[in-house]
């Protein structure tokens, strides 16, 4: 789950890290009295609040003609307004929201600062190891995957003791890399310190601070902010749950994760419903061996009563791009009879206009093959993945 | 023979009164698992499905010697189902559950670390030895006694991975679960090390996914290991567009950029026989001729 960069700021602050002063504004006059609150000679950053990157090198849409990006620098108050109201409710297309870019609904106006040097701090989780990590650049305003990607030497990379603060050698390390001398050892380990604390109290998977700024004192604060949480431990923390911006998330993908469905949409025709993450990449594997592509994958691994079996079924039917959809379930803990009963209620609810292959395979099979047949949908049954998905592609044609 | 569990393997059900545990312990008991005891945190009933319910790990173990325990406890009570289990020295334990959040597993694996127990899972269907031993929820209706191993790290592919072994007109040794997490208790490594010692298994199936690097450790042990028995493997997600999950992000920036491909190649040059297609696995092992 991700949160906006105002909101990540102010968990941020509550651990003690420093943040530039700011507030949240929804219109053009709101984020002039915002910033002549926080401060009243300027400058200010004004930043798109969208959950994506690469902001500041983003452009607006119908605005090409003068391309400015999502985060601005305003020296003027006079300017303030007329910036605020390039962005709000128009939409922003950065390198990370893909074509279609996203609708800018609030900006953060936050007091410039000035600092002597810049940094990139990151936090994630190497499941190799398995440790916490924290990665270190100088690179800053760059996506970290273009720099591991190409300038790898560029990132420090050191994996924390899983119950001890950071290291006196490892402070160590991140100053000889970054260039800089032990008088910045103390600034470095506090802040370093409660973005771990942060992190680990807060189930991050993903912290990220592009850039950290140091400050004439010495002390480190942070001037963007991106937060990930691990969606399997929001149940400890209601409070993050409720950043959640309903807006920022597909509606489809919502939806399946209130069921406890994990979801995804490409860019093919063939809507995928398996238990398993495995079970659905080889599905998409051997539906692009032949000559196909899927439009969605539906995982309802876990699910174990009818209702959310047809809520899922219905989710897939509610996507445009579906002309056909496969049922490939290898029932384990899932029994086979559940989704057979689940396929009834949503057929009977909301009909078959497209046509289904099913694959039921392991736990209650038999059970599942005879409540489908004795319903006498138009149900097309198959013997394997490979099977299954030829006959739908066979009836798909017939379709057209 | 087999590995980590036979028809002598005492077991312990942790949490054995829930439904889904009712469900399918009573499928393992029926399918020769030698289950042994149950806990409930209630308590109640005294007797369920035929063995004694006891209050906790502890005291069960005090009553009685256990060998493994499987469990069927929810997300946010897995940590603490490990933590019973590892303090009663329990070497095998086997966690169904999905959904265990991931800062708990870095707890756990914490807890193993220079313990005397051993965790597959969680968020896997268990492992079974077919006829002797069935710790988990795997369909045993699927499975038949033979000579190949299955290790994988994709739930319910490894179903696949039992048709097609059966496809091939053999059976399976053992088939072990790790489990679909980012990480899990036991990985590919440990597995292979018992799969090669075991007298009654001449191959192994590996089912990967195409996220993480555990396949690419997996096939460093590989290269390194003496007494190599042949290793089938296959590896899903091609068609997958690069990035599109989760968990490439701290890949890349930890590892480096590898693609499905690099990471098949590093399996075959440790001299694994890869295939592309999961169907094509049944042939893999016909070529084999170990009938």
């Amino acid at each position: 789950m991700n949160i906006h960069e105002y909101q990540a700021k102010q968990i941020l602050a509550q651990y003690g890290i420093i943040v530039p002063n700011g507030g949240i504004a929804y219109t053009a006059a709101e984020a002039k009295r915002v910033a002549q609150h926080i401060s009243p000679r300027g400058p200010w950053m004004l930043k798109a609040q969208i959950q994506a990157g690469a902001r500041h090198s983003g452009h607006f849409v119908g605005n090409s003609t003068a391309p400015k990006g999502g985060i601005r620098l305003v020296t003027q108050i006079r300017n303030l307004s007329y910036e605020a109201a390039q962005m709000l409710n128009n939409t922003l297309i950065t390198e990370q929201t893909g074509p279609k870019g996203k609708l800018v609904s609030k900006v953060y106006v936050e007091a410039y600062k000035q600092v002597k040097h810049l940094f990139y701090a990151g936090m994630i989780i190497d499941s190799s190891l398995p440790a916490i990590t924290l990665l270190i650049s100088d690179v800053i305003d760059q996506d970290i995957l273009k720099i591991a990607d190409i300038r790898r030497e560029r990132i420090l990379r050191l994996p924390l003791a899983y119950d001890k603060p950071i290291a006196d050698e490892q402070i160590k390390q991140i100053l000889d890399f970054l260039l800089l001398d032990k008088n910045y050892d103390e600034g470095f380990r506090d802040f370093l310190n409660k973005l771990r604390i942060t992190f680990i109290n807060l189930d991050a998977q993903m912290i990220e601070i592009n850039p950290v700024g140091i400050m004439r004192n010495k002390k480190l604060i942070a001037l963007d902010a991106k937060i990930n949480f691990d969606d399997n431990a929001m149940f400890r923390h209601p409070d993050i749950l409720r950043m959640q911006d309903d807006y920022e998330e597909d509606p489809r993908c919502l939806q399946a994760q209130r069921h406890g469905f994990h979801y995804s949409e490409f860019d093919g025709n063939i809507g995928c419903i398996v238990n398993g993450d495995g079970l659905a990449l080889e599905a998409m594997d051997v539906i692009k061996s032949k000559g196909m592509r899927a439009a969605c994958a539906l995982n309802v691994k876990g699910g174990v009563d009818k209702d959310r079996i047809a809520s899922g079924i219905k989710l897939i039917m509610t996507n445009p791009r579906v002309e056909g959809v496969l049922i490939n379930i290898l029932g384990g803990f899932l029994r086979c009879n559940l989704v057979a009963d689940g396929i009834l209620a949503a057929t009977q609810e909301v009909g078959l206009n497209v046509p289904i292959v099913v694959r039921l395979e392991g736990t209650n099979k038999e059970e599942a093959r005879i409540i489908l047949q004795e319903a006498k949908l138009p149900i097309i049954f198959a013997d394997n993945t490979n099977d299954a998905i030829d006959k739908l592609i066979a009836e798909m044609e017939v379709n057209d | 023979m087999s590995v980590l569990a036979d028809k002598h393997t005492r077991v312990l059900v942790q949490g054995i009164t829930g439904v889904q545990a009712s469900f399918h312990v009573k499928r393992s008991i029926d399918n020769g698992t030698n289950v042994v005891a149950g806990t409930s945190l209630q308590r109640t009933p005294n007797e369920y499905l035929g063995v004694p319910v006891f209050g906790n790990v502890a005291e069960a173990v005090k009553n009685m010697p256990i060998d493994a325990s499987v469990m069927f406890v929810p997300a946010k009570a897995v940590k603490y189902a490990v933590r019973e289990a590892v303090e009663s020295e329990i070497k095998l334990i086997v966690s169904i559950t999905q959904g265990v959040p991931v800062h708990d597993m870095l707890e756990i694996k914490a807890m193993l670390k220079g313990s005397k127990t051993m965790m597959i899972g969680p968020n896997t269907p268990g492992l079974i030895t077919p006829g002797e031993a069935r710790l988990g929820i795997f369909p045993e209706n699927i499975h038949r006694k033979g000579c190949i191993g299955i290790i994988s790290r994709a739930s319910t592919l490894t179903y696949e991975g039992v048709l097609e072994i059966n496809e091939a007109g053999l059976g399976q040794s053992t088939v072990v679960g790790l489990g679909d997490d980012m990480i899990v208790g036991t990985d590919y490594r440990e597995l292979m090390t018992l799969f090669m010692a075991d007298d009654e298994t001449k191959a192994v199936v590996m089912i990967g996914k195409a996220d993480n690097v555990y396949e690419q450790m997996a096939a460093e042990h590989y290269a390194m290991m003496e007494n190599k028995k042949p290793v089938v493997a296959f590896v899903a997600g091609e068609s997958l567009p690069f990035g599109a999950t989760m968990g490439y992000a701290e890949d890349i920036i930890t590892h480096g950029l590898s693609t499905i491909q690099d990471k098949k190649k590093v399996m075959a040059q440790s001299g694994m026989i890869v295939v592309d297609r999961m169907s094509q696995i049944h042939e893999a092992l016909a070529d084999l001729q170990l009938k």
